[in-house]
């Protein structure tokens, strides 16, 4: 990729969208990478010789993938309305969840991810708890399983918390907003601390593709902070890398190359190894922004006052 | 070159005159002996470059293989391919019918991978260096002078280039000057938009094509070689006219000593003859020449000490070249 003038930076040329080339220069394109690794790192005089490069693109692609699962600092962040379903269908570029908070008031909320599931398939059964199929020898599903049905219609039980009232902690139904208590009789021990939060839970179904919340969060704000790979919906053409990490990615393919190559002396290999190890540490000490500036902010907490 | 040649080897062969091979052996065996000559040259670059990477090679005036490279490209061509009937995404290779010559060696499959417009012309007005269509307008389009137009003319391929837009933005002009029919399907093709397609097995290509992360796009684009056709892949999006350009390595020109015959009989060398053709090789290849013909025309006499005799100095010249 060619340097781009002012113009073109800041106003796109005078092409809509006027912010297509902001911030541009921090990246490297998957397309400079792999035309500049074919070129210095792959050749008759180098160590990476008559390799195809889909090989190289493919390298490239996974190191991209690794680096955007923890290496980048690059957080993708979604707002969605939860409706009466209480679900949220997960990004298309989904890979992994960084926080999921609830958004009301000008305030995010991070909710608590419930570790007990609050949602499940089901299969329709007859009295005797046997299985019904269909013509095609599929099992039947109802539409929603008792536990999402409880979840959804607000009928299962979730701890109450709010101090200012007599039933703080105690086990309770929540239903469009407003709380139902049993009867209490004797005392109640233990807290379910994986729930205790006046906030909603939630708990992600990664296959099914949906994070479903407790029955709280109907009607409510989601934001959704999330990582991905990088990929840009398979356009190869988008896809780019923090100039910071471009020396490793050249270093991950060389060895992901020649450690899979036969009669590649072994030296060779660990040599690229240790290489790719250490840019990959400087890379995420550089792009950690670690300087005396500010770690001087963060020690000036020393001298708060404590209550 | 070629007459020299003939006659050293004429000279060498002669023995109480009958040492006499006709014109037309001759030129069999000139064609042979060019042709392994040129192919040596694949292999005496693979060995030097070898030598280079055992650090046993020199810079400068040592660089041999620099010497190869030159005498290689000297064969090297490239010229836009012209697209198969029967597969829209299927591209001739070089051949005498499609290039007006055969490949050696296809060194890269190029592809113009963007199309800016495509369409018909409706007109050859003005000239054969115009693309005229009035249902068009190139200006809205984004068209710009020095993009590429694709057109396919009389079974060869051409990239034109646009020097050109008129204001209303329907006829375009262009260089070279070959447009001579209409109506004529174009596609122009974005300057400096070049990408290189990569050879792949036709083993490996079904799994390619499947593959999430390295499926062929226009970004990457992949061929495979199916007879003479390149088939181009993303096959839906690499069919037009003009999009793939092939830099190839063609074989050296069939070396024709031509002649004409005088009174007594004997040929007398003719170079203006239409069909006469030189060595392709560099002057320094004369000597191996006549040493390779040497072997042939003294086989074809039976004359076996000529056979030797060049055997040898093929092999002493061989030995100092190394």
């Amino acid at each position: 990729m060619s340097y781009i003038t002012q113009y073109q930076y800041y106003e796109n040329g005078g092409l809509p969208p006027e912010n297509a080339n902001w911030g541009s220069y921090q990246y490297v394109s998957l397309e400079d990478i792999v035309n500049n690794f074919m070129l210095m790192y792959s050749g008759n005089h180098n160590l990476v010789n008559n390799e195809e490069r889909f090989k190289v693109l493919f390298h490239a692609k996974r190191a991209i993938q690794e680096l955007n699962y923890d290496a980048f600092k690059e957080i993708k962040i979604l707002e969605l309305s939860v409706c009466d379903t209480l679900r949220y269908v997960l990004p298309s570029d989904y890979v992994n969840w960084v926080r999921i908070s609830l958004y009301r008031d000008g305030l995010l909320m991070p909710l608590t991810e419930n570790i007990q599931t609050n949602w499940s398939g089901a299969y329709l059964q007859d009295n005797d708890c046997r299985i019904l199929f269909d013509i095609d020898g599929n099992a039947l599903s109802p539409q929603y399983s008792d536990l999402d049905y409880d979840r959804i219609k607000g009928t299962k039980q979730s701890i109450y918390l709010n101090q200012h009232s007599e039933y703080y902690g105690k086990s309770g139904y929540c239903v469009d907003g407003a709380w139902y208590f049993e009867y209490g009789i004797g005392a109640r021990y233990g807290l379910n601390t994986e729930t205790a939060n006046a906030n909603p839970t939630f708990k992600i179904n990664p296959k099914g593709g949906v994070i479903n919340f407790s029955s709280g969060m109907s009607g409510e704000l989601c934001v959704l902070e999330y990582v991905s790979d990088g990929m840009e919906n398979g356009d190869d053409s988008l896809v780019t890398v923090n100039k910071l990490f471009e020396e490793f990615i050249y270093a991950y393919i060389e060895f992901a190359i020649l450690s899979t190559k036969l009669n590649t002396q072994e030296y060779i290999v660990a040599r690229k190894r240790k290489r790719k190890a250490a840019l990959l540490r400087n890379a995420k000490i550089r792009i950690s922004n670690i300087h005396p500036g500010r770690l001087l902010q963060n020690l000036r907490g020393r001298d708060k006052w404590l209550k | 070159m070629i007459n020299s040649v003939r006659q050293t080897v004429m000279s060498v062969l002669n023995k109480n005159n009958y040492g006499y091979i006709s014109p037309s052996d001759f030129n069999l065996f000139a064609k042979q002996a060019q042709l392994d000559l040129f192919e040596d040259y694949f292999y005496s670059y693979n060995y030097q470059i070898n030598k280079e990477n055992a650090r046993k090679s020199g810079t400068g005036y040592a660089d041999i293989t620099k010497g190869l490279e030159e005498v290689i490209d000297t064969f090297s061509s490239t010229l836009p391919l012209i697209q198969s009937v029967q597969k829209t995404n299927g591209y001739f290779l070089p051949s005498l019918l499609t290039t007006n010559n055969d490949y050696y060696l296809i060194n890269k499959m190029l592809i113009n991978n963007k199309v800016i417009v495509f369409g018909a012309t409706t007109g050859t007005v003005g000239g054969q260096n115009k693309i005229i269509d009035i249902t068009a307008d190139f200006n809205a389009d984004g068209v710009e002078v020095g993009d590429i137009v694709g057109v396919e003319i009389g079974g060869i391929a051409y990239n034109l280039v646009i020097i050109a837009i008129n204001t209303t933005g329907t006829e375009l002009t262009v260089a070279p000057n070959v447009v001579n029919t209409f109506p004529l399907n174009y596609t122009i093709y974005k300057k400096k938009n070049i990408k290189e397609a990569e050879k792949v097995t036709h083993s490996k290509i079904t799994m390619l094509n499947n593959s999430i992360l390295t499926s062929p796009n226009l970004t990457y684009p992949a061929y495979t070689q199916e007879g003479l056709i390149g088939d181009m892949f993303p096959d839906e999006e690499v069919n037009h006219p003009g999009q793939v350009v092939c830099q190839y390595i063609r074989f050296p020109f069939v070396p024709k000593w031509t002649f004409v015959t005088l009174a007594n009989g004997e040929p007398a060398f003719d170079a203006s003859q239409p069909d006469y053709q030189d060595f392709e090789l560099p002057n320094d290849d004369e000597v191996n020449l006549i040493n390779k013909i040497l072997q042939y025309a003294g086989m074809s006499i039976r004359e076996v000490a000529a056979v030797q005799f060049a055997q040898a100095k093929e092999q002493g010249n061989n030995q100092e070249e190394k």
